[in-house]
């Protein structure tokens, strides 16, 4: 504590002001990934189950179109967010959990499989290989799964003076009993992918190298 | 794209960065603001047409993620047994931000916190922040008088200078 009680009141004021406003402050998220959360907002509401906006991104992984289904557990909302390196698991106040990958550090499947358990989300995640099983249950990957927020970056972006990162926003509350979500990834610089489904828990997986048809991230 | 659509873009665009500095201020995360300004934009977005015809929409704006983080830290407090402590609190690394102040702005009172945020980070004068908040002018004087008080004792002797 310190002795500043010779300072007016908008002395203190300016000096707030001024810790705040030296800081750089990240860019703002692409439009379309505002208005698909408003969208996503208005369909929780609703009830609804229509088919995710395509304006998230161009790149939302090929999914599983379909009905209900009860949904799964909650998103733990008192799991701490994790912060690594090469990733970072952050549930939000509406429980939608943004998984953060960067490109530029080794990805441990395993690390970011047991963060988002932690987040109420069951998933696999693979590297090198794209898992999926025969019955593709619903509902739509899209409305589990949709790249978008703040730290949003087309994967690769090669040159970009940036990180190469993606950042994809999950809402773990979507995802019926006995569902996963599964996330392949290839880390390959002149190769990069990612892809989502949605599997049946402990049904027998199939995995290729490539992800199936469809759209997905790639370089 | 619709005018509504074209209308919103536009406060989109100019106004992430005050109202994310203002929620900065009160969560003393970048990550954790980012997350609660980019929540509160979809909420504007869906209900633009009321919002667009308020007085000081990015008012609301940052009174919609500083709500959406408060109940946000409640659940952390009293699911977690650190309540109380600043360790549980997540903080970017590296972040630039200065920790004293900070943590002062943290632990004012709500109300004073948000009064700080709409006067500092949007320029808000009084009776707008009265209007907003659905206070008394007076009120809000009070609020402010007590969190500049508060806050006063946390600049450092180099922002003090700079500040004096």
């Amino acid at each position: 504590m310190n002795d500043n009680s010779e300072l007016t009141d908008s002395a203190v004021l300016s000096a707030v002001r001024h810790s705040i406003s030296g800081l750089p402050m990240p860019a703002a998220p692409r439009l379309e990934a505002i208005t698909a959360r408003g969208r996503a907002h208005r369909r929780r509401r609703l009830g609804g189950l229509s088919i995710a906006g395509a304006g998230a991104c161009a790149a939302l992984v090929a999914g599983l179109a379909g009905g209900g289904g009860s949904a799964g557990p909650a998103p733990r909302h008192h799991a701490a967010p994790v912060h690594l390196a090469a990733f970072s698991v952050v549930t939000g106040p509406d429980g939608a959990t943004t998984l953060t990958l960067n490109w530029g550090q080794v990805i441990n499947p395993n690390a970011v499989r047991q963060a988002l358990a932690d987040h109420g989300i069951p998933a696999l995640v693979t590297a090198g290989e794209f898992c999926r099983t025969a019955d593709q249950p619903p509902p739509g990957v899209g409305e589990v799964a949709v790249f978008a927020g703040p730290h949003f970056l087309p994967i690769g972006s090669p040159n970009s003076g940036r990180p190469a990162g993606t950042a994809v926003v999950i809402y773990g509350s979507k995802i019926p009993r006995g569902v996963e979500l599964s996330i392949g990834y290839r880390q390959d610089p002149r190769n990069r992918e990612i892809s989502f489904s949605l599997i049946q828990a402990g049904a027998p997986l199939t995995c290729t190298s490539i992800p199936d048809s469809g759209p997905h991230g790639n370089d | 794209m619709s005018h509504e659509k074209t209308e919103f873009a536009e406060f989109f665009q100019t106004s992430w960065e005050p109202c994310l500095r203002a929620v900065v201020a009160s969560t003393g995360s970048v990550q954790l603001a980012e997350d609660q300004v980019a929540e509160a934009f979809a909420r504007a977005w869906l209900s633009w047409r009321k919002v667009r015809r308020h007085p000081a929409p990015r008012a609301w704006v940052v009174r919609t993620a500083l709500n959406a983080g408060a109940s946000w830290w409640r659940r952390r407090i009293r699911e977690l047994p650190l309540a109380g402590h600043d360790a549980a609190a997540p903080r970017d690394v590296d972040d630039g931000l200065d920790a004293a102040l900070l943590t002062a702005l943290r632990h004012l009172p709500d109300r004073q916190r948000e009064v700080i945020a709409l006067r500092v980070f949007l320029d808000l004068d009084i009776d707008t922040i009265a209007g907003h908040l659905g206070i008394a002018p007076g009120t809000v004087r009070v609020h402010l008088s007590r969190a500049v008080t508060a806050l006063r004792h946390e600049l450092s002797p180099s922002q003090a200078m700079e500040a004096g």
